[in-house]
């Protein structure tokens, strides 16, 4: 299984971002609220990285936090992948 | 072997013209098969022994199963001998019987058929010439095509209509024939065909040209969900034709028969009164599942029948029943929010540049289950994204049934019922 990099996976979040009609910011710290990243776009992000690693991430391995900051989302993903 | 019910061996519709695997032939002239005993599985590999089987029946009475071999594994093959089938595997004059390892009495006139085993293992359905004959009358005349695998409810449906009325001629369609059909048609002048949905789609999607050259007066769509973009694109290519669509099944029958070219039936017709319908199947729905109480329901299948098809009220005024799936399968959970995967798809096969789709849920975090789909595109339309569609889907679909994840194959799947790979 290949990892991705932190930067791809901001890549694939902006293309859910772009998908919506909406750009990602560059910074870190942007609010999710504020932007329109939604549960939706979170789960979709999830399955195009899943499609980028070829294999599935597990969500049941680490704890359940607080993800409210794009900062946030990355951190989790790259989380998930190292399980 | 009892023969307890012997018919009239003119059966009305022995001079109609059957063009089989290139042959030109007549029910009173198919090859007949060596012997048939009763009760009897049928297994074929060929039209032809499927026909000679039927004939075989309408002639003695014989208690009959017909299947494709491919259909009937050896597990199931057993299972036949047990239940006081012999099974005869079809083919010709070489054909072979495996006698039966429970002897019983037959059931004289009895036809079964196989469920498409959409639910699970296939089951026997008890029918007989008469349940399974559903149109009566005197008819125009008509070559009718039957692209559909032998032993099936719609190929019964086809069959039954040329061996039980007078100038109503078949052309058979092979397997190995599915793809280039058309031309098959067009040679021998077929006026009526009837297919699935995703036979049809699969026809366009080939070769529109070749079909437009096939005389077609009457088109017909079953066994599937049928959208409104299949009715709108063969109505394109057959602005004259009657295009019709139905609800059958094993279970039920041929219950529910419309010809305004609209995809769902009049929400008018659910719950009315059977004492003034006469032999119309009642319909109802229960939550989201389609009931129906039919006349021509498979043995022991009377009264309500609950379907597992899931259906759902639309339009502008909410007058139109769309039966959009199977109810196991058609529902995706999506975080909550509840979307059906066939209104998902048909939105899709509206968009001009899809030629066909599967909508599936996907596993997914947070939201439990996504809504994905495959999708095969047409190449003459110019190049189109995962985005285009996502578009299209957003602004006509609640955003929790806007597929996340679109995936372009090359061609359509199809399995052996013509029914889509779903």
């Amino acid at each position: 299984m290949s990892q991705l990099t932190r930067d791809q996976i901001r890549d694939l979040m902006g293309e859910v971002m772009k998908a919506q009609g909406k750009a990602l910011p560059a910074d870190d710290a942007a609010d999710l609220r504020e932007i329109g990243f939604r549960s939706l776009d979170f789960s979709e992000l999830a399955l195009r990285v899943e499609d980028e690693i070829g294999d599935e991430l597990n969500f049941d391995a680490p704890g359940l936090r607080q993800i409210a900051k794009v900062g946030d989302v990355l951190d989790f993903i790259e989380q998930l992948q190292s399980v | 072997m009892t023969e307890t019910r012997r018919r009239s061996t003119a059966l009305v519709g022995d001079d109609n013209r059957i063009v089989v695997a290139g042959q030109t032939l007549t029910w009173r002239t198919l090859p007949k098969l060596p012997q048939i005993p009763s009760p009897a599985a049928v297994l074929v590999n060929s039209g032809v022994d499927a026909l000679a089987a039927v004939r075989h029946h309408a002639v003695h009475g014989t208690e009959l199963l017909v299947a494709t071999s491919s259909r009937v594994d050896p597990a199931m093959r057993e299972e036949l001998g047990e239940s006081g089938f012999a099974v005869v595997m079809a083919s010709g004059d070489d054909s072979t019987v495996k006698s039966a390892k429970l002897k019983r009495v037959e059931e004289s006139g009895r036809v079964w058929l196989l469920t498409s085993g959409s639910t699970g293992r296939p089951k026997r359905i008890g029918h007989t010439l008469e349940s399974l004959t559903t149109v009566h009358g005197k008819q125009p005349e008509r070559t009718w095509l039957c692209p559909y695998s032998p032993g099936t409810y719609a190929w019964w449906q086809v069959i039954t209509i040329s061996l039980t009325l007078a100038d109503q001629h078949l052309v058979m369609i092979e397997p190995s024939e599915l793809e280039t059909w058309p031309v098959i048609a067009a040679e021998h002048g077929v006026t009526a065909a009837s297919g699935t949905p995703t036979f049809w789609r699969q026809t366009l999607y080939r070769d529109t040209e070749a079909l437009a050259k096939v005389p077609l007066e009457q088109i017909t769509l079953g066994g599937e969900p049928v959208d409104q973009a299949i009715l709108d694109r063969l109505r394109e290519v057959f602005p004259q034709a009657r295009i019709s669509w139905i609800y059958a099944s094993s279970e039920v029958g041929a219950s529910i028969v419309v010809h305004d070219g609209k995809a769902g039936f009049p929400k008018a017709w659910l719950d009315r009164d059977p004492e003034s319908a006469s032999d119309r199947p009642l319909l109802s729905v229960d939550g989201d599942e389609l009931v129906i109480t039919s006349p021509h329901h498979g043995a022991g299948l009377d009264g309500p029948v609950r379907t597992g098809d899931r259906v759902e009220i639309v339009g502008d005024n909410r007058d139109r029943v769309l039966i959009t799936g199977r109810l196991d399968s058609d529902e995706i959970n999506v975080g909550g929010s509840k979307v059906s995967a066939g209104l998902v798809r048909n939105v899709l096969t509206a968009h001009p540049a899809v030629v066909w789709a599967r909508v599936f849920a996907r596993k997914a975090p947070i939201v439990g289950r996504m809504v994905a789909a495959e999708v095969v595109l047409d190449s003459e339309m110019g190049p189109t994204t995962d985005a285009d569609l996502v578009r299209w889907c957003t602004s006509r679909l609640p955003d929790y049934g806007v597929p996340r994840r679109i995936r372009f194959l090359d061609e359509i799947p199809a399995k052996e019922t013509l029914k889509s790979d779903v």
